[in-house]
């Protein structure tokens, strides 16, 4: 999507509109950019990722770092791909099986979220798996953020006012003071981890 | 002149039990960011309704479900 601003200057009414969706989606603002960025940074990181388990698993599994999962297996874990998110294998009689496991601390149980006997496959499909909840956002804020003005602004067409936002929510890079707080929000996230 | 006969004053009725919530607001009753909640909805954890114009609305019923489950 473009930025439709780009091509023809707001006016006033789209202007101030366009403040009052910033401000009352900020926080929609601050957080998917950094989300994107995380999704963004394990597509360029997948193929080593996928070699570097490829690599584990053909050595002997040492004995640390082992998840026992909901389906009762254990699994090796090769890397950190989120919080309490890992990449793991799994020695099998030929070759290897892959999985995507989530941990929950609190309830000390992993559940699988994506398994196969191809690294980079299992991990494509996690990264997809991401793509499309990044895309259930996006469809979500523009919903919010239309509904949000024609409640403001009745009678207006601010749509060009709802493409500009959504442009500015999905194109923006993270701020440094963001990114700072993003982390430090992932650390000391409030409740259960999900 | 009629009157109208004074009626006690009745104290504030509790507000009625939402019955579903925005992404955002049940990010913040869970406590973790929104991208968690939309991994739930993605992953069909969180099974939400859409408003009128395209909205999602997490039903209450849903989080007591997850909460329960989890």
């Amino acid at each position: 999507m473009t930025n439709p601003f780009e091509h023809r200057r707001p006016t006033e009414l789209e202007d101030k509109a366009h403040a009052e969706a910033v401000r009352h989606f900020a926080e929609h603002l601050k957080q998917f950019p950094a989300s994107r960025e995380a999704v963004e940074r394990l597509e360029r990181d997948a193929d080593k990722i996928a070699l570097a388990a490829n690599r584990a698993a053909s050595k002997p599994t040492p004995k640390e770092n082992v998840i026992q999962a909901d389906d009762g297996k254990q699994w090796h874990k090769n890397a950190d791909l989120m919080e309490n998110i890992h990449f793991c294998h799994r020695p099998i009689s030929y070759g290897a099986e892959y999985a995507v496991v989530e941990h929950f601390p609190a309830h000390g149980t992993s559940e699988i979220l994506n398994r196969g006997w191809n690294a980079g496959e299992v991990l494509k499909a996690f990264t997809q798996g991401l793509r499309q909840t990044l895309q259930v956002w996006t469809e979500d804020v523009s919903a919010q953020v239309r509904e949000f003005l024609s409640e403001k602004f009745p009678g207006q067409d601010l749509s060009r006012v709802a493409d500009a936002f959504i442009h500015k929510c999905t194109t923006q890079a993270v701020s440094q003071k963001h990114s700072r707080t993003h982390s430090h929000d992932q650390k000391h996230n409030r409740g259960m981890r999900i | 002149m009629e009157t109208i006969p004074q009626t006690e004053a009745q104290p504030n009725p509790t507000p009625p039990e939402r019955l579903a919530y925005s992404v955002q607001e049940a990010a913040d009753m869970l406590g973790v960011n929104y991208f968690s909640v939309y991994r739930l909805i993605q992953r069909g954890k969180l099974k939400p309704c859409r408003a009128l114009r395209g909205k999602l609305l997490v039903p209450r019923t849903e989080l007591l479900k997850l909460l329960a489950t989890e």
